[in-house]
């Protein structure tokens, strides 16, 4: 039998197949290759099979049967490829947004690459999108058209530039963000009300953790607080942003202007991204909640510094304070001696006595000198800081390492309780530092050998709270002793709280010392 | 005519101290130490106690201390060469603190204030 078709033939010459092109010169001398990729395709094989057909109809049946079954799966194949293809630039899309991601630590810039991504031709390619955060609602943004003639303009503008999607980032980042804030400002206020209302839609997919399509037949069966007529459009996808099962925000996404309907392959692409996404952002805050703390503690170390300072300066001046008042101690009695008999001489001598003008020479010099120890002693005194701004904390850690030996010998033990990011108090350190030492001391006389004594500190509305509490309850001596009447009355006039409380179990002792109040322009306000 | 307890370490000062009260009127007795102070306060009433704080090795402030505890009524002045002892928390149980001086005067005002308040402590 005469074939129309090749594939009887081992080789063939160029031309002899329609099915073969310029290029494909391979298929011209391997057969089998032709057969299954070119004859099976061909009218000519087709013809050849009708003809077997007539004459033998058996075999024919078979070769068809198989023939269409190849041609089936080669289809399948071809399909398969294409989505493979699809899914493996979907994977380098998201590679490459989890890099850029990735380098950028600022909450904005972050905001600025995802909401690219998604409204990017060469990202998701959806026409809108609005991203809510539930903590930072100052960085809610909206990216996209409000209308078509704006839709235009943008695409026209992005098909002349053939931008990378780092790039587009970067400029939206740069030079757009904040208007495209301003331009969505109605509908991100609106937006970011709904996501606090527990019965909204919103609400809801965001505490659910699920993404969810909102069509006409959800609409219709959920229903959608009226969310597509504040975005006037008929559908739109609500993607939660969940980050280590805590709820970061949400992102919607619509497709306003060429109202393409949003796919389940681009649903769960989104999803894919929107973990990524939501990483991004809580890293971004944990960072800048680490930069505050570091802040805070760089702060807070140069306070103590500086106070450590003020203690070894005040330190200082009570050696010299000590030391001048000592000197005018030695001079002062035997002056008041000196002048004091003088004075009384003088009174009793009558106005023309000779001895007078000697007297009184001495009164005047006695008198010259005293006012010279008085201006020594005044200044010295003077050196001494009254209030000033004081860390609570330090100053019971002074406290505790003043009566270190006494407590050992007593076998007495402190324990300290002390809250951390304290405010600075604004306090006499000298004279609050002798109220507790005095408490502490008084416990220490009242209490049973190998007791404790707990001090702690916290912050209240009034101040700070110092309390030292112990237990078993100590001697009626402990909250009676003249220390403690003279602490009473310091503090009293300082206008600080002094609270002496006992029940069956213990006694406490509770200072509520004042903090620092600053003005707005930043000047201290006092108390 | 109020009488006076001065106690002081100096006896010189003792000696200035009786005679520049005695002229205002008063009925002055003196000590040099701490125990001999208790005696007297033993032995008399008094109105008014003028009170060194240091006393040699003794201190002024422990017996300011005793005097407040079991004497309720028996005003103290304190009356030092430190200035510095007023911010001592404990010169603060006294009614009256006098830095010493050539010139008596600011004594004897302080001691008119403190008798005419005729202070009495619960």
């Amino acid at each position: 039998m005469d074939w129309n078709c090749c594939w009887t033939k081992e080789q063939i010459e160029p031309g002899e197949c329609p099915e073969i092109h310029t290029g494909e010169d391979e298929f011209l001398v391997y057969a089998s290759r032709r057969i299954i990729e070119k004859c099976l395709i061909c009218y000519r094989f087709r013809e050849d099979l009708r003809r077997l057909a007539e004459e033998e109809p058996t075999s024919a049946r078979l070769v068809s049967f198989l023939v269409d079954g190849l041609l089936n799966q080669a289809q399948q194949i071809a399909a398969m490829a294409g989505s493979l293809d699809s899914r493996n630039q979907e994977i380098s899309f998201l590679h490459e947004l989890a890099e850029v991601l990735q380098t950028t630590m600022n909450l904005d810039e972050v905001l600025s690459v995802a909401m690219t991504a998604i409204t990017a031709g060469k990202g998701f390619g959806m026409n809108r999108a609005f991203l809510l955060l539930t903590d930072k609602s100052q960085h809610n943004l909206g990216i996209g058209p409000r209308n078509l003639q704006e839709a235009w303009q943008t695409w026209e503008e992005i098909s002349h530039h053939n931008y990378t999607l780092t790039e587009m980032a970067s400029q939206f980042f740069n030079t757009k963000l904040r208007t495209e804030k301003a331009k969505f400002n109605d509908i991100l206020t609106q937006l970011g009300a709904l996501l606090t209302d527990e019965e909204h839609i919103l609400y809801r997919v965001l505490q659910g953790h699920k993404p969810l399509m909102v069509d006409e037949q959800v609409r219709a069966t959920v229903g959608d607080n009226g969310l597509s007529r504040l975005l006037e459009v008929d559908s739109y996808l609500i993607m939660p942003l969940v980050c280590r099962n805590r709820s970061v925000g949400v992102i919607v996404v619509d497709n306003y202007v060429t109202h393409k309907t949003i796919t389940r392959q681009d649903l769960e692409s989104l999803e894919t991204f929107g973990y990524t996404v939501a990483f991004a952002i809580e890293r971004a805050a944990l960072y800048d909640q680490l930069q505050e703390k570091i802040e805070r503690l760089v702060e807070a170390n140069e306070r103590l510094l500086e106070q450590q300072e003020q203690i070894v300066r005040m330190e200082k001046l009570a050696l010299v304070g000590e030391i001048t008042s000592s000197i005018a101690h030695s001079i002062r009695n035997p002056l008041v001696t000196i002048g004091g008999f003088a004075r009384s001489l003088l009174r009793n001598r009558a106005d023309d006595d000779p001895l007078r003008d000697h007297l009184q020479s001495l009164v005047t010099a006695a008198q010259q000198l005293d006012d010279v120890l008085n201006e020594v002693l005044t200044s010295s005194d003077s050196l001494y800081p009254t209030r000033d701004q004081w860390d609570v904390n330090l100053l019971v850690y002074r406290v505790n390492e003043d009566l270190a030996e006494r407590l050992i010998q007593r076998r007495i033990a402190i324990r300290l309780d002390l809250a951390q990011n304290l405010p600075v108090a604004f306090i006499d350190f000298r004279q609050i530092t002798f109220c507790v030492k005095t408490i502490i001391i008084n416990l220490l006389d009242s209490l049973p050998d190998g007791s404790e004594v707990l001090l702690s500190t916290r912050q209240i509305p009034a101040g700070i709270l110092l309390e030292a509490s112990a237990a078993p309850v100590p001697s009626e001596h402990a909250v009676s002793g003249l220390g403690i009447m003279v602490c009473r009355n310091l503090l009293e006039k300082q206008g600080i709280p002094f609270i002496i409380s006992t029940t069956d179990r213990e006694i406490s002792f509770r200072i509520t010392v004042p903090v620092e109040r600053r003005e707005s322009d930043g000047t201290l306000a006092g108390y | 005519m109020a009488r006076l307890l001065v106690i002081d370490d100096e006896a010189n000062i003792r000696l200035l101290y009786a005679q520049e009260l005695s002229d205002e009127g008063y009925e002055v007795t003196t000590a040099g130490t701490v125990s001999e102070a208790l005696q007297r306060l033993d032995e008399q009433t008094f109105d008014l106690v003028i009170l060194d704080i240091k006393l040699k090795s003794e201190s002024g402030l422990d017996l300011l201390q005793q005097i407040v505890r079991e004497r309720h009524n028996l005003p103290v002045i304190l009356c030092s060469a430190f200035s510095c002892y007023k911010d001592d928390f404990s010169a603060w149980l006294a009614d009256g603190y006098v830095v010493k001086s050539s010139n008596s005067d600011e004594l004897k005002l302080e001691i008119e204030k403190v008798l005419g308040k005729k202070i009495h402590r619960g």
